[in-house]
């Protein structure tokens, strides 16, 4: 039974619990940080790429942040996070952050086997199926988490809701939303057009079959990906253009 | 560790600016946030050695200071401390290790008062012999003999002193300087240097007619007879003169000892009391009646024993010297408040018969000894002076801040440095936040419990846990002003970590100086992210999201937080 237990990783800020209160389960692994929100999303990513089950992001409950609001700049993440999980395929319930506070009732461990629980309910990662799709798309969604429009998009967001951008516009939280969905869908797409395209070139029509997304949009994509340079016309075959990934940076 | 001058300007927190001994409260306060309460102690004990007794009686300037009464209260400072000491000592302290005697020069500290012990507590821990004389039974000063039982337990201070002891400090009590050691015997025994630290012992006088009656008895003498334990016949009704700390003290300590009537006659209003408002509350529950603006004029004896004072009404006038108000009697206002017994609290002044006089100034109005005020040197070379003696009654924590300055100097002085070199402090206040009202407000969520409640075994830890959790609640709403705040919680993971920029793939798009809590990334004028050192705190914060990432931690990168995560997950 223990050998099954679903492996689980927790990025917990320094702050919130006191080494010496933790009771951890033996399947979680307990990485303490500076803050919740010093979680980069590649690094979660990343940790589901090499195989854990779950991941929980433990941070202090708002109002209260050691870092003024490095708590929400972590809720930030875990959104688009979630909107990516949920493009390759693994689920998103997989990644969850919790509050904790010096006067919350519930103790660590207890919410750690919960997680387990509800992890070993979906089951083993789909990446460690062999020859699964998700591990490519997982890929594909580091490289958009890594990608400068997104990253942007998110370092702003409260300064863009908030605040205002450069042209003094204050853009409302549904609106940004919406941006971040599209932002995020499309940076996804293009990452995996350019996997698709990196061992042999392909052509639109492929690439939609693959995708599953109409030719138009696709080609609007290698437009754009011509554009920034991720992506050149390798030849014509016939009279149709196949592509070919370019090396970034 | 050492209390070696700051020489470059500083940036420290309003709270720690405030604090005559430089107490580093952001960092205790830190540590209770993440429920260290014994290296909080320790981090408090690196400033001064008397985290308990400061918990419980100081004033609190950082209090004052705290910046985060522009948003709601300020942070319960005083309770955390006295939280956090009280945990330690009641689930017992670690005796610490004798300091060993780096040096051999003996220094000689005259008087146990909270400035003799400091100094000899950062002397023992530079690594001097130090031998403390006291002229009481026991060692505290006035800690000890002037500060009720009920609002500072004789315990506690025992336990503060036997810590310094703990170090190393060889403390002799009854010993009168002056009567059974002088300076010349002290130096035929081999000390180097001294540090008169006496305070101020003698209760000052009313100066009126009726003072030589029974039942007229000084406010010092009045506790100190309390403190020793000696018989002490309180009257029916009594009258304690003043508004200090001290007048409400012998008060409240004449009610609790059986006074049917204790009465507070005070010259000016309630504005320019000297005493905490707290206390003067406390005082007001405890039965105290407090009349204002009245001065006695005379007291009334009978058969040679008290039988009333006779007051008159004052009123205010303007400012003097002090920045209040000057009382002015008003004629004719004569009435009399009938008392059996009469408490002049009016302030304390030296005793100097018992020091040599080559050290006493020669203007006999202001303090008795002249001292530097940086160095605390007297005239008279490898003699210091400092706490109350020098500055006239003070408080605990600025007799604190006297015995470490005296440290120095002591260390200085026999290392034959120059004492007044790079001794001015140059520290800024500082605090991150631009505009007060981006802060969320939060009520204080902890206060000290007024009296201990008797609990049974199972309640009582179950009341620790519950007490420490608001403690650790309350210590989030410090704002943490100031920079990293070098607390022993650096040790286990920041250990001071920066943010560090990679200048060849930054762009310039602004994202970590939006990101960055605490202003510490600016663009600099080829439109590069620069990180100011000073004020960054190593949160990571920019480092998670720089879009191009350029920014890396210097400790804590984002490839050790994946070797960390993946440590597991490859067994």
């Amino acid at each position: 039974m223990e050998r099954n237990m679903p492996k689980i990783v927790c990025f917990m800020c320094n702050w919130t619990y006191c080494q010496e209160e933790l009771h951890v389960p033996s399947n979680v692994n307990v990485v303490r940080v500076m803050c919740v929100g010093r979680i980069d999303p590649i690094i979660v990513l990343e940790t589901f790429a090499n195989g854990a089950d779950g991941v929980m992001l433990v941070g202090c409950k708002p109002p209260d942040c050691h870092f003024v609001d490095g708590n929400l700049q972590a809720e930030r993440a875990v959104k688009v996070l979630k909107k990516l999980m949920a493009l390759t395929g693994l689920e998103p319930e997989r990644l969850k952050l919790f509050w904790s506070s010096p006067l919350e009732e519930i103790s660590f461990s207890y919410l750690a086997r919960e997680f387990s629980e509800d992890i070993w309910k979906l089951g083993v990662s789909q990446l460690k199926w062999p020859e699964s799709e998700v591990s490519e798309n997982i890929l594909a969604a580091k490289n958009a988490a890594s990608d400068f429009r997104l990253r942007v998009l998110l370092g702003r967001e409260e300064e863009l809701t908030e605040l205002m951008n450069a042209y003094g516009e204050k853009i409302s939280q549904k609106e940004f939303d919406a941006l971040l969905d599209d932002v995020v869908k499309a940076e996804f797409i293009r990452h995996k057009i350019h996997l698709l395209t990196k061992t042999k070139p392909l052509s639109v029509k492929a690439l939609a079959e693959k995708l599953g997304i109409k030719p138009a949009a696709v080609l609007r994509h290698i437009t754009n990906m011509r554009r920034k340079g991720m992506i050149a016309l390798d030849r014509v075959e016939g009279t149709t253009p196949l592509y070919k990934a370019l090396e970034v940076k | 560790m050492t209390a070696i001058p700051i020489s470059e300007k500083r940036l420290l927190p309003p709270c720690r600016v405030a604090c005559p001994a430089r107490v580093n409260v952001q960092a205790y306060v830190s540590l209770i946030q993440r429920g260290k309460f014994r290296e909080a102690v320790e981090v408090i004990r690196k400033d001064m050695p008397f985290p308990a007794i400061c918990g419980r009686v100081c004033f609190s300037p950082c209090e004052d200071a705290c910046a985060r009464v522009n948003v709601d209260q300020a942070v319960a400072i005083r309770a955390l401390k006295r939280l956090v000491a009280d945990i330690e000592r009641e689930q017992g302290r670690v005796t610490p290790e004798p300091i060993p005697k780096k040096y051999s020069e003996k220094v000689a500290i005259i008087g146990a008062g909270p400035a003799g012990l400091t100094a000899a507590y950062e002397l023992a821990k530079l690594g001097y012999p130090v031998t403390v004389f006291e002229r009481m039974s026991e060692p505290g000063g006035m800690m000890r003999y002037c500060l009720p039982n009920f609002r500072l337990e004789k315990f506690v201070v025992a336990n503060e002193i036997a810590y310094i002891q703990d170090l190393g400090v060889e403390i002799k009590t009854g010993v009168e300087f002056g009567k059974d050691v002088t300076l010349e015997s002290l130096k035929a025994d081999g000390y180097k240097v001294f540090f008169i630290a006496i305070g101020t012992q003698k209760g000052m006088k009313l100066n009126v007619p009726g003072e030589d009656l029974e039942g007229v008895m000084n406010a010092v003498d009045f506790l100190r007879a309390v403190a020793l334990g000696e018989h002490v016949t309180v009257g029916e009704r009594v009258a304690v003169i003043g508004g200090g700390n001290t007048a409400i003290d012998a008060a409240r300590t004449a009610k609790k000892l059986g006074a049917k009537e204790v009465m507070i006659l005070y010259r000016r209003s309630r504005e320019e009391m000297l005493a905490l408002p707290h206390e003067v509350e406390l005082a007001e529950k405890d039965g105290v009646k407090i009349y204002l603006l009245v001065a006695p004029k005379q007291i009334i004896g009978e058969n040679g024993k008290v039988k009333a004072v006779e007051c008159l009404r004052m009123r205010l006038g303007e400012p003097d010297e002090s920045g209040r108000r000057r009382p002015v009697p008003i004629s004719f206002s004569e009435h009399q408040y009938e008392v059996d017994m009469v408490i002049p609290a009016l302030g304390q002044v030296a005793e100097t018969e018992s020091l040599p006089p080559e050290i006493l100034s020669k203007d006999k109005r202001g303090p008795p000894l002249q001292v530097d005020p940086l160095t605390l040197e007297t005239n008279v070379p490898g003699v210091f002076a400092g706490g109350d003696i020098a500055t006239g009654p003070a408080s605990i924590i600025e007799a604190v801040g006297a015995g470490k300055r005296a440290a120095v100097s002591i260390h200085l002085y026999l290392r034959g440095q120059d004492l007044q070199k790079g001794r001015e402090e140059k520290v800024e206040e500082t605090t991150w936040v631009k505009n007060w009202s981006f802060i969320k407000k939060k009520e204080r969520r902890y206060e000290p419990p007024i009296e201990k409640p008797h609990l049974s075994f199972d309640e009582a830890a179950e009341y620790l846990e519950r007490t420490k959790q608001k403690a650790r609640f309350e210590a989030f709403r410090c704002l943490g002003c100031g920079p990293c705040a070098e607390c022993l919680a650096s040790m286990d993971l920041c250990e001071g970590d920066k943010a560090v920029v990679d200048e060849n793939s930054c762009v310039g798009c602004n994202v970590c100086a939006v990101i960055c809590p605490f202003e510490a990334i600016k663009k600099n004028e080829k439109g590069i992210a620069q990180v100011n050192e000073d004020l960054c705190k190593g949160c990571g914060l920019c480092a998670a999201r720089c879009p191009e990432q350029a920014i890396t931690m210097k400790k804590l990168t984002n490839e050790q937080i994946l070797t960390l995560a993946l440590a597991t997950l490859r067994r």
